[in-house]
């Protein structure tokens, strides 16, 4: 089936692909605030300052990142045209440095992704530590981003409306589902490839397999604290759970012991 | 018969694709994989996105933007333009393979075109990015030219 291409306004297009791509999605038919295209990339790496990104890049309130990787997922950005233009505007600094190891992260796992195709899917390697928690499905308040938590939820929002999400809020999220509810990484990982306008196969499943530690030396986990640093306080000072009952606010020690029964050396794969 | 057409997927999806670019003129087409979105069901923000790239990837040439099934679609895309060649950039995605597979095998010649090198790697990537970012980052590191040309600051939509 042939669809136009003679519409011009962003709405017109918006109201005539919702029919015309009807049964291919799921929810409703809104468009992300993030535009396609080289023209809407190219404006985005103008204004992306690499300047601070060593610093601010895990902060969620600061937004340090550049959010390019929509365009670079669909090839509408080379990582090596991102990488030349940014070391050419801003030199060779521990931020610019810190931004193409990022870039490289890109590369590393569409490497792993040529070499095992669809077996990104499976666990690459045994769980260095399975949580205590009994395992369940994806809940239902996770996917009407309603936990009650104020970190997960307004992350959730973010990506149910925007098709973005920070990365710093994507491991705690992906923490929080496979560590603290027990869900399965590959139903995380599908919920995340859904919405993410850049959801990729290989970043997407070898990232939940990073934090569930199928892919890597140990499940990363997180707490309060680092919600608090990253945030800027910002979800805390907003979250009815602030007071007790924050299922995050623990020493790495006892959360270590509370989900996974052992130390945190042991989960750090020290002893 | 042996003109070229260009298809473009979601891998790469601007109007800087190396197998366009290399065939300033040909027809292009980008198509909406039917059968695995319908099993995908992803949100209608990705597929707007999507169409939204393939669109200013098309612009000021004979352009298709279809639903379907893909290998269909660009073989009868191929029939429509009098072409006998698909050119096309690489992805590692097992399902690109398949199509390209599936388009040679009804006949069709299938140019694949790289995109421009990040780092060189050949062979299995190690099991960690620590290695792996060892072994490439002077390289990494070392730009190629000066990145594309950016818009003036007042160029806002």
């Amino acid at each position: 089936m042939q669809l136009r291409t003679d519409l011009t306004t962003r709405a017109e297009q918006v109201a005539y692909l919702a029919g015309a791509l009807d049964g291919l999605y799921a929810g409703p038919a809104t468009p992300a605030p993030i535009r396609g295209g080289r023209r809407a990339a190219l404006r985005r790496l103008r204004a992306f300052d690499a300047r601070g990104y060593a610093r601010t890049r895990n902060d969620v309130a600061k937004r340090g990142v550049s959010a390019l990787s929509p365009y670079i997922r669909h090839g509408v950005l080379t990582l090596a045209e991102v990488r030349d233009s940014i070391l050419s505007r801003f030199g060779h600094t521990p931020d610019t440095e810190k931004f193409v190891n990022e870039l490289a992260w890109r590369a590393f796992w569409q490497l792993v992704y040529a070499q095992l195709g669809d077996r990104i899917h499976q666990d690459i390697e045994p769980a260095k530590q399975r949580a205590r928690v009994a395992r369940r499905r994806l809940p239902p308040e996770v996917i009407e981003a309603a936990t009650g938590l104020v970190c997960i939820d307004e992350s959730l929002h973010e990506l149910y409306t925007t098709g973005y999400m920070h990365n710093h809020a994507r491991m705690w999220v992906a923490a929080y589902l496979q560590h603290w509810l027990g869900v399965d990484w590959r139903e995380g990982a599908d919920l995340f490839y859904r919405h993410l306008l850049d959801g990729d196969p290989a970043s997407n499943s070898l990232s939940w397999q990073w934090v569930g530690s199928t892919f890597s030396h140990k499940p990363y986990i997180f707490n309060r604290q680092n919600v608090e640093r990253f945030s800027g306080g910002e979800f805390c000072a907003r979250c009815p759970l602030a007071s007790g009952g924050c299922p995050f606010d623990d020493s790495y020690e006892n959360l270590a012991l509370r989900l996974f029964g052992v130390s945190l050396a042991e989960l750090e794969g020290r002893r | 018969m042996n003109g070229a057409v260009v298809w473009l997927h979601g891998d790469s999806l601007s109007p800087t694709d190396p197998a366009l670019l290399a065939n300033p003129v040909a027809p292009a087409i980008f198509v909406f994989d039917e059968p695995f979105l319908a099993a995908a069901q992803l949100s209608f923000k990705r597929l707007f996105f999507l169409y939204e790239c393939a669109l200013e990837a098309i612009a000021g040439r004979t352009g298709s933007i279809r639903r379907g099934v893909v290998v269909e679609e660009v073989r009868a895309f191929a029939a429509e333009q009098q072409a006998t060649a698909v050119h096309v950039t690489a992805s590692v995605a097992p399902r690109f393979r398949q199509y390209v597979a599936e388009l040679r095998a009804s006949g069709l010649q299938v140019v694949v075109h790289e995109l421009p090198a990040f780092v060189t790697w050949r062979g299995e990537p190690p099991r960690r990015f620590s290695s792996f970012w060892r072994r490439v980052a002077a390289e990494a590191l070392r730009p190629t030219g000066t990145g594309p040309v950016l818009p003036a600051e007042h160029d806002v939509e």
